[in-house]
């Protein structure tokens, strides 16, 4: 079992992490297409999405089952599966991958709900080190808008309603969150977390980005595939 | 007060878990539900309420756990965190609550057989070693223990070789019989290996079922009395046939009348 660090693989791994509302995702999609349009061989992971644990996560939500330790290894069995199953193989193949979210959400997550910080990290330790992660650093009021105005009410779990913040959904989100930035921001100097000012224009955010992936890509040999 | 392994769990109170933790471990068909089946009841008619689990039986995750088998698609580290998942919420949502209520609690298998099976697998024992650290220390291990040239036997005239249990996911070129010689030898090593270190009770499987529960009484009578004794009861193993009383520790005297009443199923 190869531990977080020790992987050597030809491809590449890229993740995109901050709190929701921080346009992690619309950064990454456009990475997506711009690694595309250059001739990469590119493919997309998201957090949370393994056919063989999916089912056993939506009911364990749905019926508000899960508690800090089993939240915490359901989706650490989800990750397991897409590490062993999809991440790890396309990395031998060379590919590029990209991951919106990766363990640094769980370490913020689990933490926050009170799991034991250096037990999540050990759970997790199998993990392939990606190539950078990019974190989307944003202040929370900012986020919260940006969320708020966008969709109709958030849920349970991602309000952090388990946790017991505050009866009020909206107010134990924006309790929820701020904890969970508070993590992310202790994680920038130990995880060595590329960060990008989020509050800046897309388009300067994605610069940035396209610049740190370039420079990384260009040690990479034989990576482009025919188009 | 009780212990967990190394971490503890948000909101999980240790305190006043005055129940009973007893723990039947063993490898794949060496008898164990037998032994349970047998022991419950004999628990009960001496007025201890029993709440027996086992792997794979939570309400979360067994349904999930079942299905991803059936496709023998699981690769090793996510087969962990899934029985992982499971353990989690049996713990949380079945033991812990039944050892506050003054339960003993059976389980069939813990998370030495998890663990086992992981080390065998190629997992990292550090990493599975881990991942259980936040279960609590059992009042006692018992470890059936066999050969494997009796244990054989015993799977081809019952149930048969099964894949996962003759490791078939770990040497697909052999046929069932030599892979789970295989598998079930390298297990066997690392039960003798947790027997030491988690200090297992360990009970010779190979004789008939009869002989086994005799030697497992006798384990389970001598943990169930070795709290700090009511004076009352100081004259020793001979209150067995009061019923049940002898039994009953100092500490459980006051809720005995607790634990006759409620019917033990759940």
């Amino acid at each position: 079992m190869k531990r977080y660090g020790e992987h050597r693989f030809p491809g590449k791994l890229f993740v995109v992490e901050g709190i929701d509302g921080s346009g992690k995702s619309t950064q990454l999609m456009l990475l997506h297409q711009w690694l595309q349009s250059e001739g990469y061989g590119v493919v997309f992971s998201e957090w949370n999405s393994s056919p063989l644990v999916r089912e056993t996560t939506r009911r364990g939500k749905k019926k508000q089952m899960l508690t800090p330790a089993t939240f915490s290894l359901i989706h650490a069995t989800d990750f397991a599966d897409r590490t062993e199953h999809n991440i790890i193989p396309l990395l031998k193949a060379g590919a590029v991958v990209l991951c919106d979210r990766y363990i640094y959400t769980a370490f913020a997550r689990d933490v926050v709900r009170g799991m034991d910080p250096k037990w999540v990290r050990e759970l997790y330790s199998f993990a392939v080190k990606p190539t950078a992660a990019f974190y989307f650093r944003v202040p929370l009021d900012v986020a919260m808008k940006r969320i708020l105005e966008g969709r109709s009410g958030v849920k349970f779990y991602e309000a952090g309603m388990d946790v017991g913040l505050s009866e009020d959904p909206e107010e134990s989100f924006h309790l929820f969150q701020g904890k969970i930035l508070d993590e992310y921001e202790s994680m920038i100097p130990e995880f060595d977390l590329t960060t990008i000012d989020a509050t800046l224009p897309i388009e300067n955010q994605q610069v940035q980005m396209r610049q740190i992936v370039k420079a990384k890509l260009a040690q990479a040999k034989r990576l482009r595939v025919a188009p | 007060m009780r212990e967990t392994y190394a971490v503890g769990l948000p909101r999980m109170d240790l305190a006043e878990l005055t129940g009973k933790l007893i723990v039947v471990e063993g490898t794949d068909g060496v008898g164990r539900s037998t032994q349970i089946k047998l022991l419950r009841p004999w628990l009960e008619q001496q007025g201890h309420a029993v709440l027996d689990t086992g792997i794979k039986r939570s309400q979360l995750a067994a349904k999930g756990i079942q299905q991803a088998k059936e496709g023998h698609t699981l690769s090793r580290i996510t087969l962990s965190l899934f029985y992982a998942t499971d353990f989690a919420d049996r713990l949380e949502n079945e033991i812990v609550p039944a050892l506050r209520a003054g339960f003993v609690v059976l389980t069939d298998r813990y998370i030495y057989s998890l663990m086992a099976r992981a080390i065998v697998r190629g997992l990292d024992p550090a990493w599975i070693h881990n991942v259980h650290s936040f279960a609590l220390k059992p009042d006692a291990i018992f470890y059936l223990r066999i050969g494997i040239d009796d244990l054989i036997p015993r799977v081809v005239f019952s149930s048969g070789f099964d894949y996962w249990e003759s490791g078939a996911d770990l040497y697909p070129s052999e046929d069932m019989y030599e892979s789970f010689r295989k598998y079930q030898t390298a297990l066997l090593a690392q039960f003798d290996k947790m027997a030491e270190e988690y200090d297992f009770t360990v009970i010779d499987a190979a004789p008939d079922v009869r002989t086994v529960f005799a030697q497992l009484r006798t384990g389970v009578s001598s943990v169930l009395s070795g709290e700090p004794r009511d004076p009352l009861f100081a004259a020793g193993p001979v209150q067995h046939k009061g019923e049940g009383a002898g039994d009953t520790s100092a500490g459980e005297a006051a809720r005995q009348e607790e634990t006759l009443s409620p019917p033990a199923e759940k």
